[in-house]
């Protein structure tokens, strides 16, 4: 695949999320992926956005925005950091931990970081306390769309 | 989003994305009618969900959580693919059709 990119930046607000997801998947469906691949993807990138906006900017003073950017690498990757401005995780492998949530008050699953770790090939998280967080996903492209002989 | 009632059982037919958004709308009018109906059996229809995530799985946990108390059953059906593996990533012990 040829090497390709799109940067996008959000305002954190959960109105905003189906848009972003649509505008990478639709970036994304124009490369030869098949559905099963791409839908791992979107799942993955929904709950990296989703933690964002939901977790990082409880604090106004905070520079309010998310900017994600998602890359076609030459050997068959595709690399999506989501990289957010807010409070920060202070304790990383707690938030990562299987049906850990933060707010069991708003009926969350706690699934985000399993889900991204089971769709996806690689996830780093780095965060810094008020000073945001880090999510690189990336997947290996295995499946086509397209039957090439 | 549509419902029908009979019986003592209530399926609502969720659609379109379930995501953190679209759930807290949700939510609060499958509880709406699980009050009013109180049901035997609750079914969700997921026929048209074309997309979800781990905000679906909450929606489903706390539907759960809320009719078990009611004495209720509950039952998933028509998820596809993509919903069934989120559904067994998320260790939920459901009769899932």
């Amino acid at each position: 695949m040829e090497e390709n990119y799109i940067k996008i930046e959000i305002k954190p607000i959960i109105e905003n999320i189906s848009p972003a997801r649509l505008c990478i998947t639709s970036f994304l469906g124009n490369m030869d992926i098949h559905l099963d691949e791409l839908m791992d993807i979107k799942t993955a990138l929904s709950e990296a956005i989703t933690n964002a906006v939901d977790h990082a900017y409880d604090n106004p003073q905070l520079l309010d925005k998310i900017d994600i950017e998602t890359r076609i690498l030459r050997d068959d990757k595709v690399k999506i950091t989501i990289k957010d401005y807010g409070k920060g995780i202070e304790d990383i492998s707690l938030a990562m931990t299987p049906a850990y949530t933060s707010k069991p008050e708003n009926e969350h699953a706690g699934m985000g970081f399993t889900i991204m770790e089971s769709f996806m090939d690689e996830v780093i998280v780095d965060s810094v306390v008020n000073k945001g967080t880090t999510i690189v996903l990336t997947k290996n492209i295995r499946k086509r769309k397209t039957n090439k002989s | 989003m549509r419902y029908n009632y009979e019986n003592g059982k209530l399926t609502i037919y969720l659609e379109e994305e379930l995501d953190i958004s679209s759930c807290k709308v949700v939510r609060g009018i499958i509880d709406g009618y699980i009050m009013k109906y109180q049901p035997y059996e609750l079914v969700l229809d997921l026929a048209g969900v074309k997309f979800m995530d781990s905000s679906g799985i909450g929606l489903i946990i706390g539907r759960y959580n809320l009719i078990k108390l009611l004495d209720c059953k509950m039952t998933i059906v028509n998820a596809g693919d993509n919903i069934k593996r989120l559904i067994e990533l998320s260790n939920i012990k459901l009769e899932c059709v």
